[in-house]
């Protein structure tokens, strides 16, 4: 065998799976930051004054940080903005993401004419 | 390995007769109250699906599996969609919105974020390596009769919680419409959807979800603009309208007194942890992807690129109502804080209190009750049509008795049908938890197990049949370890029943790839197998 024919995801093989590769890895890193990472901004950003009393699921009460900031205090549409930004944005960018994908891959398959 | 079936089993209906997460249901209709107009309206629908799937009725086994391969772009994403969404998306998730907030965020975000896994990673190499159903799959890519057992267990296992939770909201809106017990409705409810999976099949079944997807979507659209309009928002397009909603539920105003008002609701930790937040999130991702009758969906089409474009059509039709559901929890928290009085509230009911609670007529609320009902209804239809396929194809078929006939394995098929459509039944008379978290289980069950095996099934051919059985061991373990521990622990605190995924699926990837590295490597023509499904040949 003068031919790899072991898939592995991050060693792809051949010149279609490579750029089927880079693309899928761009769409998940756009994917991942734009869910988690805006979770994390919010934790980023919060006022630390504006906190409450949370009771954990192990009976212990704590007092946490509850992300106010001026991403939940903008007014967006009339929604505080991180509410609309996860309950509606995120939604339309995950069937963007989806649409893009199909757009890309349809064209590549063409090109390598693939079925 | 028939010991080990056994023994899950055994260990499953102990857990769900256990009840370790008691949670009554409550009686929505204390006075026995029949109402007619819902009544109609839901006895109609009945006769339509009913109707639907007589006259698509399955000719042969083909059919019966993968509804003959042809189903358009569009048409398949409404199925995909309907399929989909179930009592936990009509009913659960806006009852979660409603009593934890930004929290229950998540599960709107993990049950659409999921599709983009799932379309990326699963969807074109899944149908290019040309199976019927995921065990299907498994048994051949892991070259293992164990593994495929195993795996046809699992799709068993996750239909029959899945169902569980459907049953529990067929069974509120019947108590809701009818007057009649929480224990009747659910026993009723389950003959129809038995009757029609029964009489038709997936071709029947793949009909009727387009229809029910439109039921879904007029139904869960119409009274909102009523809502909105009666509560003095924007009610053109309802789904910007609640924003001005929430705004006043944290700030107060529109008639609600600044004391008065609930920050809680909108801001994003005020009720649980950012970790919790990013945990069931990616648990529900994880699962999205790892659904057998999900995936089981991509067989069905006849070219890649129309199973993909399946997903973004079906993506789009699921976001319609995903948009709209925290509409209704929304505007039920505000009546809820207006003081409106008189309903009976329960979180699984909530849009149709929301209905309730801004004082429409008792027909929108029907509307809603029998949308949610037929949500319900088509869900379970894919449902027990993948757990009878497991049980018939991939157990009786495949291993048991390979020369059985087409005629004896359609009677397998709806024997199976019938004894897991009674079990589910069993279970959903005393329902363990609220319908969303219940659904979130079957969740977590499917990112534990399915999610790594396709995984790694299709990205590394080094993968090897002892680390396919070893990681659906380590999945099952965490999926149900995480049930069992104590809820006041600490480790339940990490890793909640509806979120063990945060967990589990790091755990199996490894599991799968120390193991895979200890055993001999898969045979070439797997490897040979596999590098056509993602290079030209």
């Amino acid at each position: 065998m003068e031919k790899d024919i072991n898939i592995n995801f991050f060693k792809p093989v051949g010149d279609f799976m490579t750029k089927d590769v880079s693309m899928k890895k761009l769409i998940l890193v756009i994917w991942f930051v734009a869910v988690y990472g805006f979770l994390f901004l919010l934790k980023l950003v919060a006022d630390p004054n504006a906190t409450a009393q949370v009771k954990l699921s192990t009976g212990e009460v704590v007092t946490q940080v509850v992300g106010k900031s001026f991403l939940t205090e903008t007014q967006f549409l009339g929604f505080p903005f991180h509410y609309w930004y996860s309950a509606q944005f995120c939604i339309a960018l995950f069937i963007f993401l989806c649409w893009w994908y199909c757009k890309f891959i349809d064209k590549l398959e063409s090109e390598h004419s693939k079925k | 390995m028939k010991k080990l079936m056994q023994w899950g089993l055994s260990l499953f209906f102990v857990l769900m007769a256990s009840n370790v997460f008691a949670a009554g249901v409550q009686d929505l209709n204390p006075e026995g109250k029949f109402k007619v107009i819902p009544a109609i309206m839901m006895i109609a629908l009945l006769i339509l699906f009913v109707m639907v799937g007589v006259f698509a009725k399955a000719q042969n086994t083909e059919d019966y599996w993968a509804a003959g391969r042809g189903v358009g772009q569009i048409g398949g994403g409404m199925a995909i969609a309907s399929n989909w969404m179930s009592a936990a998306s009509y009913l659960g998730m806006a009852g979660l919105i409603y009593l934890k907030g930004y929290f229950a965020i998540s599960y709107v975000l993990g049950w659409t974020g999921g599709y983009v896994l799932l379309l990326v990673l699963m969807a074109g190499q899944v149908r290019r390596y040309g199976k019927y159903t995921a065990p299907d799959f498994i048994g051949d890519r892991y070259y293992s009769t164990t593994a495929r057992l195993m795996s046809a267990l699992i799709v068993i296992l996750i239909s029959f919680v899945y169902s569980v939770g459907q049953y529990k909201g067929i069974g509120m809106m019947f108590n809701w419409i009818f007057g009649i017990n929480y224990q009747t409705s659910v026993i009723v409810g389950t003959g129809v959807v038995l009757a029609y999976v029964l009489i038709s099949g997936m071709l029947g079944a793949t009909k009727n979800m387009q229809v029910q997807y439109v039921v879904i979507v007029i139904t869960f659209f119409l009274p909102l603009f009523f809502i909105a309009n009666k509560l003095g928002y924007f009610s053109a397009v309802p789904q910007i309208g609640y924003g001005a909603a929430l705004w006043d539920i944290g700030h107060g105003g529109n008639g609600i007194a600044e004391a008065a008002a609930d920050a809680s609701y909108y801001l994003p930790f005020a009720k649980y942890t950012a970790y919790h937040w990013f945990a069931l999130c990616i648990t529900l991702m994880l699962g999205t992807a790892g659904l057998p009758h999900v995936i089981g969906r991509f067989y069905v089409v006849p070219r890649v690129s129309d199973a993909r474009w399946q997903v973004v059509w079906g993506l789009f039709c699921i976001a319609l109502v995903y948009w709209t559901a925290p509409c209704y929890a929304a505007f039920a928290k505000f009546s809820n804080l207006l003081g409106t009085g008189g309903v009976n509230i329960a979180p699984d009911a909530i849009v149709v209190n929301a209905a309730e609670l801004a004082g429409l007529p008792e027909w929108f609320a029907g509307f809603l009750a029998a949308g949610g009902v037929s949500a319900a209804f088509s869900t379970v239809g894919g449902l027990l049509m993948a757990g009878a396929s497991a049980f018939a194809h991939d157990i009786y078929f495949r291993v048991m008795n390979p020369n059985t006939t087409e005629e004896k394995k359609m009677v397998i098929a709806r024997v199976g049908t019938i004894v897991l459509g009674v079990s589910i039944i069993i279970a959903a008379l005393n329902p363990p938890a609220l319908i969303a978290q219940i659904t979130a289980v079957a969740f977590s069950l499917g990112a534990n197990t399915f999610f790594p095996l396709f995984l790694l099934g299709l990205w590394w051919s080094r993968t090897t049949k002892e680390a396919a059985i070893a990681g659906m061991v380590v999945g099952l373990a965490v999926t149900f370890g995480s049930m069992l521990i104590p809820k006041t622990s600490l480790l339940a605190y990490y890793v909640p029943f509806t979120s063990s995924a945060v967990l589990g699926v790091p755990a199996v990837l490894i599991t799968m790839i120390v193991v895979s590295l200890m055993t001999p490597e898969p045979a070439q023509e797997i490897k040979e197998l596999l590098y056509k499904v993602h290079n030209d040949e």
